[in-house]
């Protein structure tokens, strides 16, 4: 129970935080316009803020909690450190998946012909800011 | 012929080059660098000169010029970018990126290199 109330109370602190890490998804996505969905979501599955992967933002979400357990568990079991990132190409399109700090991840879509290099260095840079911006909001609710 | 390591090693060799790069425009991701050191992120000028090929391969597209590029060559105050794409068997959407020290280098003898490496190299 009271880990269900932390949890919630966390939730409500994460929230806050939202309309910035939207601001940083829209930013992103006039940065590389190949994009065609960006999401921030806790490292357990729950949407922070989504910009157009519309009505799937759950469940990409959700995935995007699976294949972190996953990508964690192979960085770790093989000694290559904390999880990072984690990108995979499809018929269609790229799905790609960044650590942003230390509770959340930032999830980015793309066209088959973006350009991987820029994809990687402006997500990694944004995640960068995401996971401070969550990360603080995190530090804030602890402080009060 | 000459692969990828020993290609980069010959254009490291050309006089007044600070780095050197072996980008895959398809991707943006760079097969191989060498040099550049803190003055330049290879890695960096990989994923963006990507973007560079791109836009001119699109204006010359939409231009209806049937041709293809050489050679891109960009002038700064201290320094000279070249650019040369790939036409080698197999080695599709390919460029070399070499960035020079204006002072030092001699331009048209950096071209003329470049071009030859271009012309042994086999990815």
């Amino acid at each position: 129970m009271r880990r269900a109330l932390r949890m919630r109370a966390e939730r409500r602190q994460l929230v806050t935080a939202e309309a910035e890490v939207l601001g940083e998804l829209r930013r992103l996505r006039a940065r590389l316009p190949q994009l065609t969905g960006a999401l921030a979501a806790s490292a357990d599955g729950l949407v922070l803020a989504h910009d157009t992967v519309d009505g799937e933002a759950e469940t990409v979400a959700a995935l995007t909690a699976a294949a972190l357990g996953v990508g964690q568990r192979l960085t770790d079991s093989t000694g290559q450190g904390r999880f990072r990132e984690l990108l995979v190409r499809g018929e269609t399109g790229y799905v790609a998946t960044y650590a942003a700090g230390a509770s959340a991840v930032l999830t980015l879509l793309a066209e088959p012909r973006i350009n991987v290099g820029r994809l990687h260095l402006e997500a990694r840079r944004s995640s960068a800011l995401i996971g401070e911006l969550v990360d603080g909001a995190l530090e804030r609710k602890d402080l009060n | 012929m000459a692969n990828t390591e020993t290609s980069l090693k010959e254009a490291a060799a050309i006089e007044g080059t600070i780095g050197a790069a072996l980008v895959d425009y398809t991707s943006g991701m760079a097969l191989g660098t060498i040099g550049g050191g803190n003055e330049l992120d290879l890695t960096v000028a990989a994923a963006c000169n990507t973007d560079v090929v791109r836009a001119k391969v699109r204006a010359m597209e939409l231009l209806g010029l049937k041709d293809e590029i050489e050679d891109i060559l960009i002038t700064l105050g201290g320094q000279y970018h070249l650019i040369r794409l790939i036409k080698a068997r197999g080695a599709n959407g390919l460029f070399l990126y070499l960035a020079l020290d204006k002072s030092r280098a001699n331009l048209a003898m950096a071209r003329h290199q470049l071009k030859k490496i271009e012309a042994d190299l086999e990815v």
